[in-house]
């Protein structure tokens, strides 16, 4: 009887067992797909990231590019006239002056509006940032009529502050120079419309949670059904306004947009609506705490990394703490970084992606460093994995544990490590280990090429050589020299054209060049000539020997100087280029 | 009498800023056409200041102005930068170089002077014609 009911109560339990392992594995499962589910959005969040980061630094680059390339004629143009204007130059008759006169208000209209433009763009985009700190709006207010008071006094108008609001409550969050650009637009807008012997009146007021700016001025008012429109683009209450006024027509937009991005409201009422006479108000409220416009972009530029990335690396590493480290230091510098926790896992990642280096701890539970590197080296598809040890010992101290003379990583940082000591490294085990040390010489003249190859032979150095543009393009592809040098007349198409294929090849924009013309250069040639670090020699001024002794120069330079650079001053580093060329003509 | 170097690449804009100077600070002008020759330049001259375009090919303005401050001989003369870039970040970016000042193209050619002569503390200059 007990018999039976110990078997029950062991059929009981075993039943409930099962039920157990079942619903556990059903959940496992879900739990699993769920995760599944959220690694796929979060990866293709991701991915929507890094094509709008993408998109905002072309744009960025862009604006910084038109910006610049506007501005610099505009620079001579605004200083000739405004010299010639002045009568520096000598004098000017009346007439003359007047057109000069005409010449100095429109480009300074252009230049207003270059700016203004620029400004807006960056603002609405959200890539211009708040710097928000406390600030006292009575104070930026002040400023602001200061510097608009010239404006005020030529056009015969008074500017009147009037205070409401106790000192205790004039501070808010803001970011002071945009909130100074909104008051100096709103006044000079107000001014723009005052007739002369009116007044400007200004008033601050105040409660628990907000501050309210109004200007009002006297003049012909806004129409009411203007009053929304007025602070869109180039949108004026009459089309002539902007050319009469010389305003940009973005005066406005450019208050709204900073009004915005502090979480206030900004709008206009017509004075004669609200029975206070003539004119119209401009009234812009800020929060006194800090309230983020809700509608600015949530990009977070730091997840959305450049996808031009320079290859994958893997950090094996028991401790999390330091592949957290190496992982954030790699990224900076536009690895992908993958994690391995033991030797095993670094084995398999290895094995299943395409790596540009692996980072290796020696002491790991499990797999040692040095075992891991034994396997790796064993294997066909990751033997060629450039290696590099990041370890507690110094390289001479680690490479006696060495179990063979054929196990020598391509690198060695020690523990503890900094971020350049560490980057120099990875980045001299992958450019060592490509192989690729030999200089590729692009030249149609045979008997210079010979001189030229024969002077590198001696010096051990190895040369390939192409007499057609062509033949230039196909060695590259093939075998990333680490080093060209370039003749400029070539028969099937110029060095200049070279020079430019080689700029759009992701892996070749940044190769060393040394430019081997037969006449002197201009600086604008030069420009267009300019690949990675280049140098110019002429032909006729330095000879083959000189070329030579500058070629060992560099590639001796692209050895083993990575790991010397980094305890140079960070300035030192731009001036590598061309650092070489000071014996040479040009 | 003080004696400015202008450097900057582009030709117009350094005759136009020579001119300029020269007309309303009576100053002696120095110009070189490149970070490189603005170096060479100021450690022949020895100017009282410089005044440095930022982009320029080659050598930029900051590179240039790292270079300067490297060799005891030039380290010790103000540097004023002019750029054509007024976005925040790049005025950020310029000012954590140590240069006395950033002023902005296009510059009004009857202030320039001025301009440099306040914030480089040269009280005794003439005001603004």
């Amino acid at each position: 009887m007990s018999l039976l009911v110990l078997n029950l109560v062991c059929f009981g339990l075993a039943a409930a067992l099962c039920i157990v392992w079942w619903r556990a594995n059903r959940a496992i499962r879900r739990l699993r797909a769920s995760l599944d589910a959220a690694t796929e959005a979060q990866r293709s969040k991701e991915s929507l990231l890094v094509q709008r980061s993408e998109l905002d630094k072309i744009k960025d680059d862009f604006i910084s590019t038109v910006s610049h390339e506007l501005r610099t004629p505009l620079t001579s143009i605004r200083g000739a006239l405004g010299l010639l204007s002045a009568g520096l130059m000598g004098n000017v008759d009346a007439k003359a002056q007047n057109l000069l006169r005409i010449a100095v208000t429109n480009t300074d209209r252009l230049i207003r509006l270059i700016n203004d433009i620029l400004d807006i763009d960056r603002m609405e985009s959200g890539r211009a940032t708040l710097h928000v700190r406390r600030c006292n709006l009575r104070e930026l207010v002040q400023q602001g009529v200061d510097t608009m008071t010239a404006m005020a006094d030529a056009a015969g108008v008074t500017l009147v502050l009037n205070v409401n609001a106790s000192p205790e409550v004039q501070s808010l969050d803001g970011d002071s120079d945009r909130i100074l650009q909104v008051v100096t637009n709103l006044l000079s807008n107000a001014i723009k419309f005052s007739p002369p012997k009116t007044t400007v009146n200004i008033f601050i007021e105040a409660d628990k949670d907000w501050l309210t700016l109004r200007v009002s001025d006297e003049g012909r008012g806004i129409p009411v059904d203007k009053l929304e429109t007025i602070f869109d683009r180039f949108q004026q209450v009459e089309a002539s306004d902007a050319r009469q006024k010389g305003g940009t027509g973005l005066g406005l937009a450019i208050c709204r947009t900073i009004v915005q991005q502090h979480g206030g409201t900004i709008w206009a009422e017509s004075n004669v609506q609200q029975k206070r006479g003539p004119g119209a108000s401009l009234i812009a409220t800020f929060p006194r705490v800090a309230r983020p416009h809700t509608e600015e972009p949530a990009v977070q530029l730091k997840t959305a990394k450049a996808p031009a990335h320079r290859g994958t690396v893997l950090v094996c590493d028991d401790e999390a703490s330091i592949r957290t480290v190496v992982k954030s230091y790699l990224e900076k510098y536009d690895y992908r970084v993958l994690e391995a926790e033991n030797g095993e896992k670094a084995v398999e990642l290895a094995a299943a992606n395409d790596l540009k280096a692996i980072l290796l701890d020696l002491y790991m539970p499990g797999l040692s460093g040095w075992e891991t590197l034994q396997r790796l080296k064993d294997a066909p598809a990751t033997a060629a994995i450039p290696v590099v040890v990041l370890s507690v010992l110094s390289p001479s101290a680690g490479r006696v544990n060495s179990t063979g003379p054929q196990l020598i990583p391509q690198g060695w940082v020690q523990k503890p490590f900094d971020e350049e000591t560490l980057i120099a490294e990875v980045g001299r085990a992958i450019q060592t280990s490509s192989g690729s040390s030999h200089v590729l010489l692009v030249e149609d003249d045979a008997d210079l090429a010979a001189v030229i190859i024969a002077g590198f032979e001696e010096a051990g150095v190895r040369v390939d050589h192409a007499n057609t543009r062509q033949s230039a393009m196909d060695q590259c592809r093939r075998d990333r020299p680490a080093l060209i040098i370039l003749d400029l007349t070539l028969p099937d198409g110029d060095g200049f054209s070279l020079v430019e294929w080689l700029r759009q090849q992701p892996d070749l924009l940044s190769l060393p060049l040394v430019v081997y013309s037969g006449r002197d250069l201009a600086d604008a040639e030069m420009t267009k000539l300019r690949l990675g670090p280049t140098d110019f020699l002429t032909k006729a001024k330095a000879a083959p020997s000189e070329v030579e002794e500058l070629v060992l120069n560099i590639v001796q330079h692209l050895r083993p100087t990575t790991a010397r650079q980094v305890s140079r001053p960070a300035g030192l580093k731009d001036e590598r280029i061309g650092a070489h060329a000071k014996s040479i003509d040009r | 009498m003080r004696r400015v170097l202008i450097v900057d690449d582009e030709d117009d804009i350094r005759e136009v800023a020579a001119l300029s100077l020269e007309a309303t600070a009576n100053w002696t002008i120095l110009t070189a056409s490149s970070g490189r020759e603005g170096i060479k330049v100021a450690a022949a001259e020895k100017p009282d200041a410089i005044l440095m375009d930022v982009m320029m090919p080659e050598m930029d303005g900051p590179t240039t102005f790292r270079q300067l401050q490297l060799n005891p001989e030039t380290s010790g003369i103000p540097v004023v930068l002019l750029t054509a870039k007024v976005q925040g970040v790049d005025q950020r970016r310029f000012a954590g170089l140590g240069v006395a000042a950033i002023l902005f193209k296009p510059f009004d050619p009857l202030t320039l002077a001025a301009q440099i002569a306040e914030v480089l503390g040269w009280h005794d200059e003439p005001q603004n014609p």
